[in-house]
């Protein structure tokens, strides 16, 4: 099957969650997007199966006193896509630097 | 939510969710909400942590929340309106608005655009009777077969539905033909006819044609047009067994079964109401 042709943006916001920025302020951050950019792309992704979003397990967050947020993964046909974006933007591998746990 | 936490929002976050919040579709206002009020938490949490809180973040922020909640919405109407006739009228009439306001932005004024239409428009209406029944003359008689939908109401919709649409294609020809010759009109005005009424002409021909092919895939019952086409058969079988291409309804009205060549044996399309059980498998 095709990968789906992303834009630049909606590359480089599945280039930085299959780099593990799981959260929308990460990516926001470390991409240099606009939330008006990156949240509906997030949307967009997740419509078109490339990402899958999750909840934070309740009970951790509780434990920190803070809200459980929403996460974003890459499946792995957003896998295949991110592969493919990079080879079409090869630019997109150094702007992103890889997270460090 | 906010109860249980260290700190709870401000209040410009909190009035600014609830808001928004509106905009978002029923269904998907409460897990929109609650991602949003833990981005805004973690947010103003990391400011508090070292990271610079500025006006601009706050405020970049409630931008996406905005978009964020405008695309859900979109979505769901876009979800609602997809392949409806309601979608493909609004489009249709939205173009002859939007060609309408070309004509006017070319011609200068109301009086100036009703003068140079008034003209094209006689020409025109004398050429519509021909060019309908050139496309009625030469459309695929591969229609559906007479009786398998012989609900009477139906049937009036789906004529009801293409007479409109026809009659909507045809002024968007004319427009826009109108539009294409504007220019020329004042310097070569014989010239600006003669190519205007080629045009609507041609134009007229194509739009029908397509007018046609989209009333042929659309459900009979509901007029949505049809989705997931499959294809049965093998070419290479073609004398020994039916080949073609299977449109569903995506209510689950029925199927639509076009033949890849008319034989002798299977001449026209198909239709083939569906029981009821089918909605919910089709829309699976």
């Amino acid at each position: 099957m095709n990968a789906p042709r992303l834009s630049h943006s909606a590359a480089l916001i599945l280039k930085a969650l299959s780099l593990g920025y799981c959260f929308g302020l990460d990516v926001m951050e470390i991409t240099g997007l606009p939330s008006g950019t990156v949240y509906p792309a997030l949307r967009r992704l997740e419509r078109d199966e490339l990402v899958e979003s999750k909840w934070e397990p309740e009970e951790e967050a509780a434990r920190s006193q803070r809200p459980a947020r929403r996460y974003y993964e890459v499946t792995r046909e957003g896998k295949a896509t991110a592969l493919a974006a990079t080879q079409r933007y090869p630019l997109l591998a150094h702007l992103v630097p890889e997270k460090r746990s | 939510m906010s109860q249980q936490l260290s700190s709870p929002l401000p209040l410009f976050d909190q009035n600014l969710l609830r808001t928004v919040e509106k905009i978002v579709p029923d269904g998907e206002r409460e897990e929109w909400s609650r991602t949003w009020q833990a981005e805004l938490w973690h947010m103003h949490h990391r400011s508090r942590n070292g990271r610079a809180q500025t006006l601009a973040v706050t405020a970049d922020l409630s931008i996406g929340l905005a978009c964020d909640a405008l695309w859900l919405r979109t979505d769901s109407w876009r979800r609602a309106l997809n392949g409806t006739p309601t979608l493909c009228l609004a489009s249709l009439l939205g173009l002859c608005l939007f060609f309408t306001l070309v004509a006017l932005a070319l011609n200068g004024s109301w009086h100036w655009l009703r003068l140079y239409l008034g003209d094209q428009f006689e020409r025109s209406l004398f050429a519509a009777p021909l060019v309908v029944f050139v496309t009625f003359a030469t459309a695929s008689r591969g229609q559906i077969e007479p009786g398998s939908t012989n609900k009477k109401l139906y049937w009036l919709k789906r004529q009801l539905f293409f007479a409109v649409k026809m009659s909507l294609v045809l002024l968007l020809a004319f427009l826009l033909s109108a539009d294409v010759c504007q220019p020329i009109h004042a310097p070569l005005p014989n010239t600006a006819e003669l190519l205007q009424i080629f045009f609507f002409v041609l134009l007229a021909l194509v739009s029908l044609r397509w007018v046609f092919h989209d009333q042929e895939q659309r459900c009979k019952q509901c007029l949505h047009s049809l989705a997931t086409p499959a294809r049965v058969g093998r070419p290479s079988h073609n004398l020994l067994e039916w080949n073609g291409t299977e449109l569903l309804c995506k209510q689950g009205h029925g199927l639509l079964s076009v033949p890849e060549m008319e034989t002798s044996w299977c001449e026209s399309s198909q239709w083939v109401d569906l029981t009821p059980g089918w909605n919910q498998t089709a829309s699976v």
